[in-house]
């Protein structure tokens, strides 16, 4: 892959962090690349440094060691509110959680993105986006008013409405029944191919990775297998959507 | 990002919330109670003011040896000011063959600018007057019993025939307690033509003005730099010092709850914010996900911070001023004359406080936000836990310390306070670890939901002492407000009992004394206190001539000038307290003198320093056995320097006596002054009466201030800790599924709060009981004054019993709906 087609690189990062019985090796020596308009599923057992892998290559979080590089810009060198400007402008966050804010009802949940960018028409684009996922109808409900699959497809709604470059997506479905989760698969990955977005994603589901182009399995902290998917992305799941 | 217009949208959809509408309530109290307390406080300040200016009969006075030119007199008209020539003298009154000393007040038509003259005519019926025509004069009650004529005879004063018009009633007169002499009222025209004021009289001349209050400071910084030598400005703060005492007290009264409302108000903002910050964690960790920065997020949490402040500030001024309007219209009467003109200070200073109050009690918890990371999103536990010490928790320590030391204006005042509070809060943390300690080790043992609700208090270790420090210091607070603060005006009120002495006699000489002490006992005087009297100048201290330059007390150079009388006594007179040293042994080697502590201050005295005092022909010089606090509004006989007694009886001497006879006893005195025409009886009825009518008006006044900051104090507070409840809405909807009954977490809340309320109630007790005793000593100057520590425990016990029900009626709503509700909202 050439430099100008890389979405995103790591190369021999680690993560060691201080806990109660010493220093604990979270993630040893991992590399890894996508290219642009690819997805990439992160699978492991719980413990396995999945989500801190994720939060790594978001710039949520700095290596211990090894360095990352995102849409062209090597984070080493970027100090935390550099890469929060960097996030803002290029990448995009799906949580297994949800994480709506519980004061705002959907459509400013949506606006979030929009709002830190000081768009005028973040509620027109929220609108639109919430009306993308089919709720446009539940744009003045509150998250406590809505269902767990409602809930992250408001979720979905606030990632894509920047048209971000990368999407960080962890456990999307974890927290969803099989129906409904794979019903939010379906529209994760739709919404990932009308956006040309690139995917970076956390899961235990094994379907919802095998739509994934390249899948990735962790073992404390280290990539022991990398599995590409020819399939990738045709398939829509077997389940019948909700 | 905008920040404002996130600031803006963030308040709209977060005002629906609780905390922010918490936030803005507290702070609307706060403001509330703060202008309508400092407006009310300084109306009556202005009243009391203005009260005194009827005493000295103007707003301001310019007093000199000689007469003033006239460039005063004119500049003050220009002002706009009205202004009253006088002169007072003693002059010799004749009636026939009787003639008494008088003291002789001249003036022109204008006397009194201020309160009002009341004379008698000869048929007894009272009017309004002022100074009298040319040619007439009126005296006072004792002025006519001494020269025996009454109202409508013939007197000679300066040479000439005056008629004796009236009998002063009442008169705007300075108060002055060592008026030497009868008063007699003149017209200045009549004296100035007898030549009783001209050159070489001992005339003092004065210049009493009168208007607003702006033109009179004006005039008196004009006035200040061009005044003659000998001259000097007399404002109606330094008008009488037994008034003063009065007035000083009332204003520590005033501010005290003023203060107190103040603090109970950041107490208020400070848990809200506290909340507001809590809940407000995983927004930012969101926030700073999707890529805002930290300086965006500190500026739009400042930003909707002061969005909600300023309408909240302002709707709190308006709530204030109104409630403070309604005050003075219930009660009608509190003020002397026509209510003062709304003034705009303290309303201001209350915007500004309450500002203050909300960045500095509320800014910490906010600007941790800042630090939050954003990997929080996946994983609550790893915010990292700050254990570094944080300056910004000083800040909360710091306005109200600023608060106090500004709001108090008077330095006893603010460090009693400030002591006070510090000892409370750290009393607070002290105890409070030591019981979480105990209550870890003791709800081991136990069983079921008290379990439960005493283990919460030592998980939430951190919470637990911030939430029983500001219940600690709030209760505190108002148990000052509602027992300290009355129990004191209470004894304020009975400062002043029936039998105060309300006659001196000043002269009597030593082979008089047992003659007319028996006089006195024989017409009805009871209370009787005689003491020696010797007249002399300070001459060194500790060896070295004093320089009036040397002292920053301009008090200072009148002592230093004048004359200085000194007393002695076996024994510690009453209304005197000892403060540092011993009173004298009988048989001092040395001549030894005890001073007031006014006086330590004033001339920089200790301990062992030497004073030399010249009586007569006589020099001695004593060293500084003891210094006493005085009660100068005991109206006894009181001396800034008392000799010890073997010292003293060898120095030319006189005696003065201080005496209580009730009802109308001048014409009994005038046998007794007939018959020792060198005494002098001196009149206190008048300034007693003056003295007891403002304590009356002002306690009433300040019953009210106390009453309203304690009503605004208990409602923030209760709704700020109601608001707490809902830290335990998550734990109890996770209990209600697990099957507890609503009576077992009725237990478990009610555990918690009755640990948290027992703590911080016994802590408010001792705290307000020690505060109130400090306050008594230090500021109000009420030495015997004991806590009602009865009073007080059932006060603290109610209001801990309520803090206890508000934080348990705020869970019973969570505990009696749906868990699932609450569940899906966490």
């Amino acid at each position: 892959m050439s430099a100008d087609t890389i979405a995103l690189s790591a190369s021999e990062i680690s993560k060691v962090v201080d806990g109660p019985d010493g220093r604990l090796t979270i993630l040893d020596g991992v590399g890894l690349e996508v290219a642009r308009g690819d997805s990439l599923a992160i699978v492991g057992a719980s413990g396995s440094g999945k989500t801190t892998l994720l939060g790594l290559l978001a710039g949520l979080d700095r290596p211990s060691r090894g360095s990352i590089t995102l849409a062209g810009q090597c984070l080493d060198a970027l100090d935390e509110e550099a890469r929060a400007r960097l996030r803002r402008r290029l990448v995009g966050f799906v949580f297994q959680s949800f994480h709506l804010l519980p004061a705002l009802n959907a459509e400013e949940n949506v606006m979030l993105p929009l709002d830190l960018e000081g768009r005028a028409d973040a509620r027109e684009r929220a609108a639109e986006a919430l009306a993308r996922v089919g709720l446009e109808r539940r744009r003045h409900h509150y998250p406590h008013q809505l269902s767990g699959g409602e809930q992250q497809r408001v979720a979905l709604a606030r990632a894509f409405v920047h048209a971000p470059q990368i999407l960080f997506a962890d456990e999307p479905t974890g927290n969803l029944d099989q129906r409904t989760g794979a019903s939010v698969g379906d529209l994760l990955f739709a919404l990932n191919r009308e956006h040309a977005t690139t995917l970076v994603l956390v899961t235990h589901d094994a379907r919802l990775a095998a739509r994934c182009a390249r899948s990735l399995q962790l073992r404390e902290g280290r990539i022991v297998d990398t599995v590409a998917n020819p399939a990738a992305g045709e398939s829509r799941s077997q389940e019948p959507a909700a | 990002m905008r920040p404002l217009a996130f600031a803006a949208r963030s308040l709209r959809r977060e005002f629906r919330q609780a905390e922010l509408a918490t936030l803005a309530a507290a702070l609307v109290l706060a403001v509330a109670a703060l202008a309508a307390v400092a407006t009310l406080a300084s109306r009556v300040e202005r009243a009391i003011l203005a009260s005194a200016a009827e005493l000295i009969g103007g707003d301001l006075g310019l007093n000199a040896g000689k007469p003033l030119p006239p460039e005063f007199a004119a500049e003050a008209q220009r002002r706009g000011l009205a202004t009253n020539r006088l002169a007072d003298f003693p002059s010799v009154v004749f009636a026939g063959e009787t003639s008494k000393l008088a003291d002789v007040r001249a003036s022109d038509d204008a006397f009194p600018l201020r309160s009002e003259l009341r004379v008698l005519d000869a048929k007894g019926t009272e009017k309004t007057a002022h100074a009298p025509p040319p040619g007439a004069i009126y005296a006072d009650r004792s002025a006519l019993a001494a020269l025996d004529v009454d109202v409508g005879a013939q007197v000679q004063l300066g040479g000439r025939d005056l008629l004796v018009a009236g009998e002063i009633a009442q008169s705007p007169d300075g108060g002055n307690v060592f008026r030497l002499a009868p008063r007699v009222l003149m017209n200045l025209a009549d004296a100035q033509a007898s030549g009783l004021i001209g050159v070489g009289s001992r005339a003092r001349h004065r210049l009493l003005l009168a208007g607003d209050a702006a033109a009179i400071a004006d005039f008196a910084a004009w006035a200040k730099p061009r005044l003659p030598d000998g001259a000097e400005l007399t404002t109606v703060e330094d008008a009488q010092q037994n008034l003063r005492t009065a007035f000083e007290r009332g204003e520590s009264f005033l501010r005290l709850a003023a203060l107190l409302a103040a603090l109970l108000s950041g107490v208020a903002v400070a848990l809200a914010a506290q909340r507001f910050a809590r809940r407000k964690t995983e927004e930012v960790a969101l926030l700073r996900c999707l890529g805002a920065s930290r300086g965006e997020i500190l500026v739009a949490l400042l930003l909707e911070l002061g969005l909600l402040a300023l309408p909240a500030c302002l709707l709190g001024l308006a709530v204030g001023l109104g409630l403070q309007e309604l005050v003075l219209s219930l009660a009608r009467g509190l003020l002397p004359g026509t209510a003062p003109g709304l003034p705009w200070g303290p309303p201001l200073a209350a915007f500004a406080v309450g500002l203050a109050v909300l960045f500095g009690f509320a800014l910490p918890p906010l600007l941790r936000l800042r630090e939050i990371e954003p990997m929080r999103v996946f994983r609550r536990e790893s915010a990292r836990r700050l254990r570094r010490f944080d300056a910004l928790y000083l800040l909360p320590l710091a306005v109200g310390a600023v608060l106090i030391f500004f709001g108090a204006g008077n330095p006893r005042l603010a460090a009693t306070l400030a002591a006070g509070f510090a000892g409370v809060a750290l009393a607070t943390l002290a105890l409070g670890s030591l019981l979480l300690g105990l209550v870890r080790t003791a709800a081991s043992r136990l069983r079921g939901a008290l379990r439960f609700g005493l283990a919460n208090l030592s998980r939430r270790r951190r919470l637990t002492l911030l939430q029983a420090g500001a219940l600690s210091l709030s209760l505190t607070a108002l148990a000052v407000l509602a027992v300290v603060g009355p129990s004191l005006l209470a004894r304020w009120r009975a400062d002043l009992p029936a039998d105060t002495p309300n006659w001196f006699v000043l002269n009597l000489q030593t082979d008089q004394r047992a003659t007319v002490e028996q006089r006195l006992r024989e017409l009805g005087a009871t209370n009787l206190n005689t003491l020696p009297l010797a007249v002399g100048k300070l001459v060194a201290i500790n060896g070295r001539a004093p320089d009036p330059n040397d002292y920053e007390d301009r008090r200072a150079a009148g002592w230093i000038n004048g004359e200085t009388r000194v007393s002695w006594s076996d024994a510690l007179p009453e209304a005197n307290a000892l403060l540092q040293g011993r009173w004298f042994d009988a048989t001092p080697t040395a001549p030894q003198i005890s001073v007031d502590e006014m006086w330590v201050r004033m001339f920089h005295l200790k301990l062992g320093d030497t004073m030399t005092l010249r009586v007569g022909e006589r020099e001695i010089t004593a060293t500084i056995a003891s210094i006493r606090g005085v009660d100068w509004d005991s109206f006894r006989v009181n001396f800034f320097l008392m000799l010890d007694p073997a010292s003293g009886a060898g120095l030319p001497h006189s005696h003065v006596a201080s005496f209580h006879l009730a009802g109308d006893a001048t014409r009994a005195l005038a046998g007794l002054s007939r018959d020792h025409p060198n005494l002098s009886l001196i009149d206190l009825n008048a300034i007693l009466d003056r003295v007891r009518d403002i304590i009356a008006r002002v306690s009433r006044a300040v019953a009210w201030v106390l009453g309203f900051s304690l009503a605004a104090g208990l409602l923030v507070l209760l709704a700020a800790l109601a608001s707490t409840a809902d830290e335990r809405r998550h734990e109890t909807a996770l209990l209600r599924t697990l099957g507890a009954h609503a009576r077992q977490l009725d237990v478990a809340v009610l555990a918690e709060f009755a640990v948290l309320g027992l703590l911080a109630g016994s802590i408010a007790i001792v705290g307000a009981g020690a505060i109130g005793t400090l306050l008594a000593r230090q500021v109000f100057r009420l030495n015997d004054y004991l806590p009602p520590i009865g009073e007080l425990s059932l006060v603290v016990i109610g209001a801990a019993l309520a803090v206890a029900l508000a934080g348990w009626i705020g869970t019973l709503r969570i505990a009696r709906t749906s868990p699932m509700n609450v569940l899906r909202r966490a």
